[in-house]
């Protein structure tokens, strides 16, 4: 079994992917949420408006 | 040879009406991008699914018992194939039709993986502007747009990646080292999904499980899509010199919102194909492969194992592990994009056994539970609530103002590969270094003088003799870029097949 445990030798001097954009860009990342504690303000309260029954509406043909 | 691009179909609803037909919905779903009247241009001739790759011709493809009683219905409407498939090129080269009953977006042509993402968003801001203006002249809302796979009564619809290979590489060592990468990859590109279901089987509330399409997976190969699908489809339809050339066609992915998702999954699979080239890819077999798709699936602990051909047992970490260690070591060096694919692979790989909190944002499977269990804990809700499922399809929704994921990604909570000004120039211009640009290209400055367009070639009106721009060779990038200074700075198609006819003749 290989390990992949010495993966940061492999850091290279450049990142061919622009940095992220959000405000926490100038920390060198993205923001990393609290688990279990999502924006209630904002995402739980989208969240909460969300039909409880829309996904037994929901239907679709096949397709590929 | 590096080109890869994401055909993704979509899920739709319309909530104003008692019975929704999702043929003229999507239709008409695709019509609304319009300003103009309906132009039939796209070409089928480079259509044929029933060429196998392992040698032999199908005379159909199965389709369920449903669908056929749908067919029949279909094949009563009152509008042409054509009409019926509404297919447009857009400005970006991009392919936005009607897939039958889904509105479907395939990226362009690409060579980086910055604008594979790039593209894909593209293509979902596209669609949402297409609703926009078909809610508009509904009065309301009416239309929703899912992307995302599957609609929790057994029916799924596809997001397909495809790559170019040389057709020197034999097909069966693609099979062999691409069939346990895929059914590992999951823990990876894996769009997460509540409750477990079959195409025949209905929907049962509940487990969470990594992967959107594992549960349709019911095949090693095949080259049917819509019915025993198969973990890897044997489709041969190259979209390019047929004896050069394969165009590998993936239908077992996910739909990803998350484009770090995006990327590692069509950068990983990449850097597999790289190594099946150079005989390199590891040597694994599956006893069952089809059935290890849907147990790793099914494990979001990610502790299950399957068992390998010969005895023994392996985990998806493992695999997917394995498959980084070659790849680290035939190619680390080789371009930008390997080496940001190497890198993230082995953070991913690393993280999925550690804090995977930190891939909240980066992966949609991972994304998905942290929400779920969130709310859940929030509500006092159990996994079998149908509210889950139902939170499940609205992560998936494009709408920016109702779309869970994009709710995380207003928050800044989503890891961002693109920028607003990458995806809006994404929507207007193709790749500056594949023939998906030239065909944007054609289509911005001479819409009205394109007869037929397809992947492969354009066809111009004019003239006694057909005027057709062949692209079915068209793949090195200085190659693309000299033709399209020529599609620049000519007067008409006429004038810039002459001045590439005799470009290409002084090469020779």
């Amino acid at each position: 079994m290989n390990s992949i445990t010495g993966f940061d030798r492999k850091e290279r001097p450049f990142d061919p992917m622009p940095k992220p954009t959000s405000p926490s860009e100038e920390g060198g990342g993205p923001k990393r949420p609290e688990p279990g504690s999502p924006d209630k303000d904002n995402l739980l309260k989208r969240m909460r408006k969300v039909d409880p029954k829309q996904a037994e509406r929901y239907r679709q043909r096949t397709g590929q | 040879m590096r080109l890869f691009g994401i055909e993704t179909e979509y899920g739709i609803t319309r909530d104003d009406l008692e019975i929704v037909d999702p043929v003229v919905e999507s239709m008409e779903l695709v019509r609304a991008h319009l300003t103009g009247s309906f132009e039939k241009t796209w070409d089928y001739s480079g259509e044929d699914p029933h060429e196998d790759a392992r040698g032999f011709r199908v005379p159909g493809l199965q389709q369920d018992q449903e669908e056929e009683e749908f067919a029949k219905v279909d094949a009563l409407r009152p509008f042409s194939f054509h009409e019926m498939k509404s297919d447009l090129v857009l400005p970006n080269g991009a392919r936005f039709y009607n897939d039958h009953t889904h509105p479907e977006y395939s990226t362009p042509e690409c060579r980086t993986l910055r604008d594979l993402v790039a593209y894909d968003r593209a293509g979902e801001r596209t669609l949402h502007q297409a609703a926009q203006r078909r809610n508009r002249t509904l009065g309301g809302p009416h239309v929703q747009l899912y992307k995302n796979n599957t609609d929790f009564h057994g029916h799924s619809y596809g997001c397909h990646d495809n790559y170019l290979v040389s057709r020197s590489i034999p097909f069966t060592a693609l099979v062999a080292g691409l069939v346990p990468f895929l059914v590992s990859r999951q823990l990876i590109a894996g769009a997460g999904k509540v409750g477990v279901e079959a195409q025949d089987g209905g929907f049962k509330a509940g487990r969470y499980q990594l992967s959107q399409r594992a549960d349709f997976m019911e095949t090693e190969l095949s080259v049917d899509t819509m019915h025993n699908r198969p973990i890897l489809n044997t489709r041969d339809e190259p979209h390019a010199d047929r004896a050069k050339y394969r165009r590998l066609h993936l239908i077992i992915g996910d739909a990803n919102m998350c484009e770090y998702a995006t990327a590692l999954k069509v950068g990983t699979t990449r850097l597999v194909l790289d190594l099946i080239e150079r005989g390199a890819a590891p040597q694994w077999e599956l006893e069952n492969s089809v059935a290890a798709v849907k147990t790793l699936s099914r494990d979001a602990d990610l502790k299950a194992v399957v068992r390998r051909n010969g005895g023994g047992t392996v985990s998806g970490l493992e695999l997917q592990e394995a498959y980084w260690s070659a790849a680290d070591k035939a190619l680390a060096g080789s371009d930008e994009d390997t080496d940001w694919t190497l890198r993230e692979w082995a953070r991913t790989l690393t993280l999925l056994s550690g804090d995977r909190s930190q891939l909240v944002g980066r992966l949609d499977w991972v994304t998905k539970l942290w929400l779920l269990e969130t709310f859940a804990r929030e509500e006092h809700v159990g996994w079998d609530d149908p509210w889950l499922a139902s939170l499940d399809l609205e992560y998936h929704n494009i709408d920016p103002d109702r779309g869970l994921f994009f709710g995380l990604e207003n928050d800044g909570t989503v890891f961002r590969l693109t920028t607003d000004a990458d995806i809006q120039r994404a929507m207007t211009v193709g790749p500056c270094d594949t023939r998906g640009g030239i065909r944007g290209l054609c289509v911005r400055r001479f819409r009205e003088q394109i007869q037929s367009i397809q992947w492969e070639r354009v066809q111009f009106t004019g003239g006694l003799l057909p005027k057709t721009l062949d692209m079915s060779d068209l793949f090195e990038p200085a190659e693309v870029q000299e033709l399209s200074a020529v599609l620049e700075n000519a007067s008409s198609p006429a004038d810039a097949l002459k001045a590439w006819g005799r470009r290409k003749e002084h090469l020779q």
